[in-house]
């Protein structure tokens, strides 16, 4: 939190590496993730097996590059949906009448309060996990937070004189909406916009840890790790440190940047 | 004040209401049932028909859900369907070992918390507090299923000094407390990294923010010393944002958490959720999740009160 | 008699957004005589409060400080950070301004006061009790043993300050250092503080450094005068030599520039207060002074013994200024057209029992300015609020005989257009993350005015109307000084073309001599383009400048209404007196 500058610049660049990694790299390193060599399974990162090969013989870079790829065409667009619902349902919150503010924000608090795991278990009951549906689900669990704190940061800047300003001049509630609650709080947006990213990809991940989100056979950080740790007793490091590496690397890129851009912003105001 | 917390009280039990009759119907319509859970994925649609009729589920929705809160006001939780033991004594079977283990976590980390906010309120801007800092984001940034995992292959599997998982020794017939411990130290240190780092960055701001306040200057100019002024005046101030975050992590003392408990195959109340819920063993989650909300309000409520007596003037507002 | 506390030669440093040092006090020297009440008086940026600090050693880390500083036979600019603890509190007491900020919110008043005496005096806890109970009736606490356990957010104001007081003096020092301890306050609580200061220096013959930018706060109570500009001394002596015949253009100018009652014209002092960064050489005051000569930007002028006084001018005034042109008073009442009326206002807001205001009646001329005067909680911005519609009310506002109450929707904007305002604070009230141009333009963009170049050339005249350049036009409000962001909300209030705009306390927040250049400008502004006013202030004499007539309001009810010679000469109501009896001459 103290770092000064140097912040933004080093947490862009770790998300820049990883979203290369999922992005770009499966489609240049040559291995096929799911081709089986079951002679040399569980083995130690080689020449021939850059980062070992899990229990089945599959080469484990290969494995981490598909498993990334699939995360991320999961979690960004999920969490650009969360960003969404959370912006709209928080403008509408917080431009609304006291009574109907007090109905949305009260639902929200249910929303909050569900267990996120209960709600994605009922939708995964219903309709079967693909990259479509964990991407509806995963927005749909994300975005009650950003949600609240739009509502709230529009009721405070609501008070503030510059709007009764404008109301004098004549402003309507979608011209206060747009000329200047949007461009206050835009700061807010982009910082948390951030957080959100990182969040998604955590939250895919423990998703699929736990069975629910990246369905077998395609893989994902998240299920990497979880079969890595059925067979921990055996110490297959190579297995666990890369997928986890590289979600703490998502989480840190997005804390970092998030941070950066708050404290430029902080010292601009 | 109290009149206050009465008022926040009934508008939160309103939203537990609300809560768990989401989640009632939710559960119920969820495809599938428990019969499946029971009789296994190949049971034949008459020996469903049969386990549905005893358990209940025949009957219509709304039934049962007047039927839940019928039993509820008699003080009866239900049967789980899957383990076939009164709910409420399975629950506080679980209950017990989630307790230990997250009230230990949430001391430790508590206190932690104080010593290096305190420490980063001192020293903002300056190298020890840059080093908190450090220490905060990498935490607030890792997984906790990554810590966990790291955690048991270091000491677990490569040194071998503590137990990867489970509660007890199973392989002796009367396990001291001394086994019990030991199977604590890797979970609670997993949850203490992770819940440090936001509980100490909060306060660490708190701190910072209130010695640069005025009245911090008047107590200088009082000739009062740097200590008198940190643990007399600031302390106090600096602890609502402390004591807020601790009230809304409450819920978490009581029911743990899924991955955490999973990964250590923990027999806790979130690992007895995530089991209840795959398995659509109604009755159990339903419980959990009335806990819950409970919990949550009592949480929050609990905040204000020591809020309130924190500050003088939240009393009044 | 040898002084209490002598200061010699000190500057003082600051580090400033990674510019390095800069220097903000420079040069300064004085000497306070026990019982003696010292005014350092200067504006924003002149280093008043830094020197006051530098005394109790309490500057920012990083400060740098040179000079003696000798209180007694001990040199406090040398001491160390334990010697200081043994100085702060024990021999200094110090009173800030902003009461509420400056006692801690969750300790009671029993214990700060008694802490004050417990750091040096040790004891018990008991004695320190009866010792704060003591002091408390000493600064005239109604019912101190009652209110002993209370805390601080339970007194109001005034009462607050009052125990501030109490805690500076709960070891009995030699020295006050009082900064700006009755500024925000209400005007007649602000007299019984200073009443308190006097008192209580007399009893204890303790010496008073009095802190203030404003120098009628002390005309009536210092013994001497110091007055600062930017980080220099211009001038200092005896107080009544001083008021007699201020030497330096600035004392003069400053003199000049305070609205007081019965003053015709304010005097505007041209440009503004420089930055420590880019102070000019030379005469500090030179670029803004009157009677500049070409050797006043060369050195550094020496202080001259000029009269009664010091003043650090190379040519001090000798004659009294000349007599301001005779004020064209208006000779009887002069009659306007009407324009609004409000008729039994009253507004409640919900969970407060007494309402904020109450059958509020009113009327106003075309071309007239109307004061509401009242203090702190009386109702007068909710009053504002209400003519404006941003305040939902019960009773009548009609403009033009038009009944607002009973418009809705694009009638109501319309209405609602040809009544603009003017806020206290003016950063407040631009949105930071637009430029001045838009901001300007806004009024305009809202009636479909929505032609670039015409909007950008109508931004350009207004800016000129209200005394600003063009280039203005590109800035974000925050690169603003208070008195230029007050003058662009002027113009944005212009562009709308209204017919009436309310004034919420516009100079409350501003130096002195900006304030005198904005009500200046207002008026110049009315009178030229024959708008009509509602000035909503706490200050009679800045009401009495500006008004015609004046209301004065009391806990949410008008108790009197009159032309402003009258309500000075012949108060009907024994509120209205009061406010006029505190009110600067």
């Amino acid at each position: 939190m103290n770092r000064p500058r140097g912040s933004l610049a080093a947490g862009l660049a770790l998300g820049g590496l990883i979203l290369a990694l999922g992005l770009v790299a499966p489609f240049l390193y040559p291995a096929d993730p799911y081709a089986l060599h079951p002679a040399q399974a569980l083995q130690a990162p080689s020449l021939a097996f850059p980062l070992g090969t899990d229990e089945l013989g599959r080469d484990n870079l290969a494995l981490v590059l598909a498993g990334g790829l699939a995360t991320l065409v999961v979690a960004l667009p999920a969490a650009a949906l969360a960003f969404a619902a959370g912006l709209a349902y928080g403008l509408l919150a917080g431009l609304a009448p006291p009574w109907a503010d007090k109905i949305l924000m009260r639902l929200l608090d249910v929303v909050l309060a569900l267990p996120s795991l209960i709600v994605l278990l009922f939708f995964a009951a219903l309709v079967p996990l693909n990259n479509t549906s964990l991407i509806l689900l995963l927005g749909l669990i994300s975005w009650p937070g950003l949600a609240r704190l739009v509502r709230n940061e529009t009721r405070a800047q609501r008070g503030r004189d510059f709007i009764f300003a404008a109301e004098q001049a004549g402003a309507g509630r979608l011209y206060l909406a747009r000329a200047h609650l949007l461009r206050v709080i835009a700061p807010v947006l982009v910082v948390n916009g951030t957080f959100m990213v990182g969040d998604a990809i955590f939250a895919l991940s423990a998703l699929s840890f736990l069975g629910l989100g990246v369905q077998p056979p395609q893989v994902s950080w998240g299920s990497l790790l979880e079969t890595a740790l059925n067979i921990i007793a055996l110490d297959p490091w190579w297995l666990i440190l890369p997928p986890g590496l590289l979600v703490f690397g998502s989480l840190l890129a997005a804390s970092l940047t998030g941070q950066g851009l708050l404290r430029r912003w902080g010292e601009a105001r | 004040m109290i009149s206050m917390i009465l008022r926040r009280a009934a508008s939160s039990s309103l939203s537990v209401f609300v809560l768990v009759t989401l989640v009632f119907f939710m559960a119920h319509l969820t495809p599938g049932g428990p019969a499946y859970s029971i009789l296994g994925q190949k049971a034949t649609l008459a020996s469903v028909a049969q386990v549905n009729a005893r358990l209940g589920l025949d009957q219509p929705l709304l039934k049962q859900y007047g039927i839940w809160w019928w039993h509820l006001a008699h003080g009866q939780l239900g049967y789980s369907y899957l383990l076939n033991r009164p709910v409420g004594a399975l629950l506080w079977s679980y209950e017990r070992n989630t307790l230990v283990f997250y009230s230990a976590a949430i001391t430790l980390s508590t206190a932690l918390a104080i010593l290096l906010g305190l420490a980063q309120g001192v020293w903002f801007g300056r190298w020890p507090a840059r080093l908190i800092g450090a220490f905060q984001l990498g935490f607030y940034a890792a997984p906790p299923f990554f810590v966990a995992a790291m955690l048991v292959l270091w000491f677990a599997v490569q040194l071998g000094w503590l137990p990867a998982s489970g509660i007890t020794d199973l392989r002796s017939a009367h396990p001291g407390l001394g086994a019990y411990a030991a199977h604590l130290v890797l979970p609670v240190t997993t949850v203490t990294l992770l819940t440090v780092s936001p509980l100490s960055r909060y306060f660490g701001e708190a701190v910072h923010e209130e010695l640069g306040k005025d009245y911090v200057r008047t107590a200088r100019a009082k000739g009062v010393g740097f200590l008198r002024i940190l643990f007399a005046h600031v302390l106090r101030n600096a602890l609502r944002p402390l004591v807020t975050m601790l009230g809304l992590s409450f819920p978490y003392i009581f029911t743990g958490g899924v991955i955490v408990e999973s990964v250590f195959n923990y027999p806790g109340l979130g690992w007895l959720m995530w089991r209840s819920a795959l398995a659509q063993d109604y009755p159990v989650l339903i419980a959990i999740v009335l806990i819950i909300g409970l919990l949550t309000v009592i949480g929050n409520l609990l905040a204000d009160l020591v809020n309130g007596l924190l500050d003088p003037r939240a009393s009044y507002e | 008699m040898s002084p209490v506390l002598e200061i010699r030669n000190l500057s003082v440093a600051l580090p400033r957004g990674g510019a390095g040092l800069v220097k903000v006090l420079e040069d300064f020297s004085l000497a306070i005589a026990p019982g003696e009440m010292l005014g350092l008086v200067g504006e924003s940026g002149s280093g008043k409060t830094i020197a006051a600090l530098s005394i109790m050693r309490l500057l920012p880390p990083g400060a740098a400080l040179s000079g003696e500083i000798r209180l007694g036979g001990q040199n406090l600019a040398q001491a160390s950070e334990a010697e200081m603890r043994r100085v702060r509190g024990k021999r200094i007491g110090m009173v800030f301004q902003n009461p509420l900020a400056a006692l801690n919110p969750s300790r009671s008043v029993a214990a700060q006061i008694a802490e004050a005496w417990r750091v040096h005096e040790g004891g018990s806890a008991r004695a320190a009790r009866a010792r704060a109970l003591d002091l408390l009736g000493e600064v005239g606490i109604p019912n101190p043993a009652a209110r002993l356990d209370d805390y601080p957010h339970q007194f109001s104001g005034g009462m607050r300050q009052r125990v501030m007081i109490a805690m500076a003096l709960a070891c009995a020092p030699q020295l006050l250092i009082a900064d700006e301890p009755s500024t925000g306050l209400d005007p007649l609580v602000a007299a019984q503080i200073m009443a308190l200061i006097t008192r209580l220096r007399r009893e204890r013959d303790m010496a008073v450094l009095f802190v203030t930018h404003d120098l009628s706060v002390v005309r009536d109570h210092a013994d001497s005068i110091h007055v600062l500009y930017a980080g220099r001394s211009a001038e200092w002596g005896g107080a009544r030599d001083f008021f007699a015949q201020p030497r330096h253009p600035y004392s003069e100018a400053l003199l000049g520039a305070v609205p007081r009652l019965g003053v015709a014209r304010l005097r505007t002092i041209p440009g503004a207060l420089p930055e420590p960064e880019a102070r000019p050489p030379g005469c500090r005051f030179a670029p803004r002074c009157a009677y500049v000569r070409p050797d006043c930007t060369a050195t550094d002028p020496p202080p001259l013994r000029a009269g009664g006084t010091h003043a650090a001018c190379l040519y001090p005034l000798s004659a009294a200024p000349p007599a301001e042109p005779a004020p064209d008073l208006p000779a009887g009442e002069r009659r306007y057209l009407p324009l609004l009326q409000a008729r039994a206002l009253g507004v409640r807001y919900p969970g407060h029992a007494a309402p904020a205001l109450q059958g509020v009646s009113l009327e106003l001329g075309r071309g007239e300015c109307l004061g509401i005067v009242g203090a702190s909680g009386s109702g007068k911005s909710t009053l504002g609020r209400a003519i404006l519609q941003m305040q939902p009310h019960t009773g009548q506002v009609t403009l033009n005989g038009q009944d607002v109450t009973a418009l809705r929707g694009a009638a109501l904007r319309g209405w609602r257009r040809r009544l603009q305002v003017v806020f206290q604070d003016p950063r407040e009230s631009m949105n930071p993350r637009m430029r001045v141009g838009e901001i300007i333009a806004e009024p305009l963009v809202l009636q479909g005015q929505t032609a670039r170049a015409a909007n950008a050339a109508r931004v350009a005249e207004l800016l000129n109307n209200v005394g600003l350049s063009a280039e203005m036009a590109s800035r974000f409000p925050a690169t603003l000084s208070g008195g230029q962001a007050q003058r662009v909300a002027i113009a944005r209030a212009l562009a709308a073309q209204p017919e009436l705009i309310v004034l919420d306390e516009p100079t409350s927040a501003l130096d002195v001599s900006t304030q005198a250049m904005l009500l200046n400008l207002l008026k110049a502004l009315g009178r030229r383009l024959g708008l009509s006013y509602i000035l909503i202030s706490h200050d009679f004499a800045v009401v009495s400048y500006m008004a015609d007539r004046i209301a004065v309001l009391r806990e949410g009810q008008v108790v009197e209404t009159g032309p402003v010679a009258r309500l000075i000469s012949a108060p009907r109501d024994a509120y209205t007196a009061a406010l006029v009896g505190a009110a600067r001459r």
